[in-house]
């Protein structure tokens, strides 16, 4: 189940035996893959909520986090957390940076124009890490004892189950902030209405920061776990999952935070499902097809989106 | 050497057909399109798979290679372009996956190793095996296919869409039908961009699903950014420069990418309206920067 960039491969999809058993273990893993889409979409749902643009470059922070975190620990004996963190710190602080070298100057334009420089920041991280790093797969430097837990013939890694829980804990960390914090309501407010927000004396400029912050630490955190679960880390690791979390963000609704988690579940089971009943070689052609659907049907997403 | 130099020219043609294209996207219908390589190499595989299997002429493969592209514009274009946010961007790179991952499935487009002995074009008794009259031949589209958008850019539905570029929602009070006009303009783009992959592929004779990756697509941004969005002659000029500068700089080609990148953002930031873009467009491109120094 190894996720190769563009899947350069020639799975035929062997038909699989319609059990039970299997739709359950399609489900379980489709909803950890599903966490960490959530994650991501996240990010987009945020950026877009306060600033009304698609950050291209989310998928190459979620390939920095993992890349930080994978290097850390190649290099020091450092505790796993404080690696995690550490990751996730570099994927914030690039995202703060990226806001205000590729976007801040932008600002007022025309929306192609922040539009295109985030397609160009997110093909100059990629290749600068294809620079830097080089283009081989490294795998996860810390080994974990994961138990396989056996329930009623599915098969459950403890590892799926920390991911998962994990995730959990950073999306009720994010709801919790954004609602009971004062600088979580300074984010929504600034969301809902940027010169209403200025008059009530909240600084825009440094929530626009505090969000891409957020955001980008949430992409890294997800790339960490992906790292992880598929023992892979590459400078490419980013396109696909960004553009999947991206489906999931429109799914549950754009600027939406709630449907981003919704839509980032929905798109994990439905792709795995996808995959294990239609043919795995088509796998990543879910959350496009997805995609197409939701923006015809009802492009508001699930939950409802806010225009912007 | 002279071989050399007619071969950068033919490429050079096709990259302008591509960015003409590609440019009509974002100067007209204000969108970017990720997946212009894909379309691109859709009309490549099309004109190469009737004129291998069903022996097709190339006056027909040709056509049947841009209508084919067209057709899928037009799919992509009816969800996407009825809306008014920016999707348009992300859809179309996900085509492309999409579509690389088709090419590199099937088993007709050969997977990863891709097709061969593709004909080259028999045309009115012509050798085009010769690089001589193949780049007449691209010469001969890239002016016709020039000649035909200045004429458009320039008529009653040219001044509909300036319209539409300049202000929609003015437009549409006007009685301007915005949503078909961008789903025609992206239409068109694809079915060019398609008949630059039939050129292609009748050219070089052999193809595989790298030339029509994501970074044929961000190439193609590239040289429209460069030149000027929304200007026809900035877009012939940032194909010819980005073609022709990368060959003078072959020992450099790992930091392609990495320039492109940032050449998107530099440009944007210091020069929004490209080498050669002028009139209303770049006033339209260049407003923010004024109006984010007032905020800043």
């Amino acid at each position: 189940m190894m996720e190769g960039g563009l899947a350069r491969r020639w799975e035929t999809g062997a038909a699989a035996p319609l059990a039970r058993s299997m739709l359950l273990q399609q489900i379980l893993n489709g909803l950890t893959a599903g966490s960490v889409y959530a994650l991501i979409a996240l990010g987009y749902t945020m950026i877009y909520g306060i600033l009304g643009l698609i950050n291209f470059a989310q998928g190459e922070l979620y390939m920095a986090g993992a890349f930080a975190t994978v290097l850390l620990l190649s290099f020091y004996q450092v505790n796993f957390f404080v690696a995690f963190l550490f990751g996730m710190g570099v994927a914030a602080v690039l995202g703060v940076l990226l806001e205000r070298i590729a976007f801040r100057p932008l600002r007022g334009s025309h929306p192609l124009v922040p539009l295109i420089s985030a397609i160009g920041a997110s093909i100059f991280l990629q290749s600068l890490a294809l620079l830097l790093f080089g283009p081989a797969d490294r795998s996860f430097p810390v080994q974990f004892d994961f138990a396989a837990l056996e329930i009623a013939g599915v098969s459950i890694s403890s590892l799926q189950v920390a991911i998962f829980a994990a995730a959990l804990l950073l999306m009720a960390l994010l709801m919790l902030f954004v609602k009971y914090t004062k600088f979580g309501k300074a984010i929504m407010a600034t969301a809902l209405d940027q010169d209403t927000a200025r008059l009530m004396g909240i600084n825009v400029d440094r929530m626009i920061s505090l969000t891409f912050l957020i955001g980008s630490a949430l992409s890294g955190a997800a790339g960490i776990m992906m790292a992880i679960y598929y023992n892979t880390t590459y400078p490419r690791m980013g396109l696909l999952p960004g553009l999947k979390a991206f489906s999931a963000a429109v799914l549950g609704g754009v600027g939406n935070i709630p449907g981003a988690i919704v839509g980032g579940l929905i798109l994990g089971v439905a792709e795995n499902l996808g995959a294990g009943y239609l043919s795995s070689g088509y796998k990543d052609a879910v959350a496009f097809a997805i995609l197409i659907v939701v923006l015809l049907v009802r492009p508001k997403g699930l939950l409802g989106g806010r225009s912007h | 050497m002279t071989e050399y130099l007619l071969h950068i020219s033919i490429i050079s043609g096709l990259y302008i057909i591509l960015a003409l294209s590609l440019n009509l996207i974002i100067g007209y219908c204000g969108q970017v399109s990720l997946g212009h390589a894909a379309f691109y190499g859709l009309g490549a595989y099309t004109s190469a798979l009737t004129a291998i299997h069903w022996q097709l002429p190339f006056v027909l493969s040709l056509p049947l290679a841009a209508v084919l592209a067209a057709l899928f514009g037009l799919g992509l274009g009816i969800p996407t372009l009825r809306l008014k946010d920016d999707y348009l961007a992300i859809v179309t790179l996900g085509f492309g996956v999409i579509v690389d991952l088709i090419l590199l499935n099937l088993e007709i487009t050969g997977g990863p190793d891709g097709l061969t002995r593709i004909p080259p074009p028999s045309l009115l008794g012509l050798d085009f095996r010769s690089k001589v009259w193949y780049s007449l031949l691209v010469a001969a589209a890239v002016l016709l296919i020039v000649g035909l958008l200045y004429r458009l850019v320039h008529s009653r539905h040219g001044r509909a869409l300036k319209a539409i570029r300049d202000h929609e929602m003015t437009a549409r009070v006007m009685g301007i039908n915005t949503a078909a006009y961008k789903i025609a303009i992206f239409t068109l783009a694809a079915g060019l961009a398609g008949l630059a992959g039939s050129l292609y592929a009748h050219y070089i004779t052999f193809i595989n699903p790298e030339s029509f990756g994501l970074h044929t697509s961000i190439l193609i941004l590239t040289m429209v950014v460069l030149g000027g969005m929304g200007s026809l002659l900035g877009s012939v000029v940032g194909a010819a420069v980005l073609t022709i500068l990368p060959e003078m700089f072959r020992r450099f080609a790992d930091y392609q990418d990495v320039a492109y990148g940032a050449m998107l953002i530099a440009l944007l930031i210091w020069r929004p309206q490209g080498l050669l873009g002028v009139g209303s467009i770049s006033q339209k491109f260049s407003l923010g920067r004024g109006k984010a120094k007032k905020e800043g």
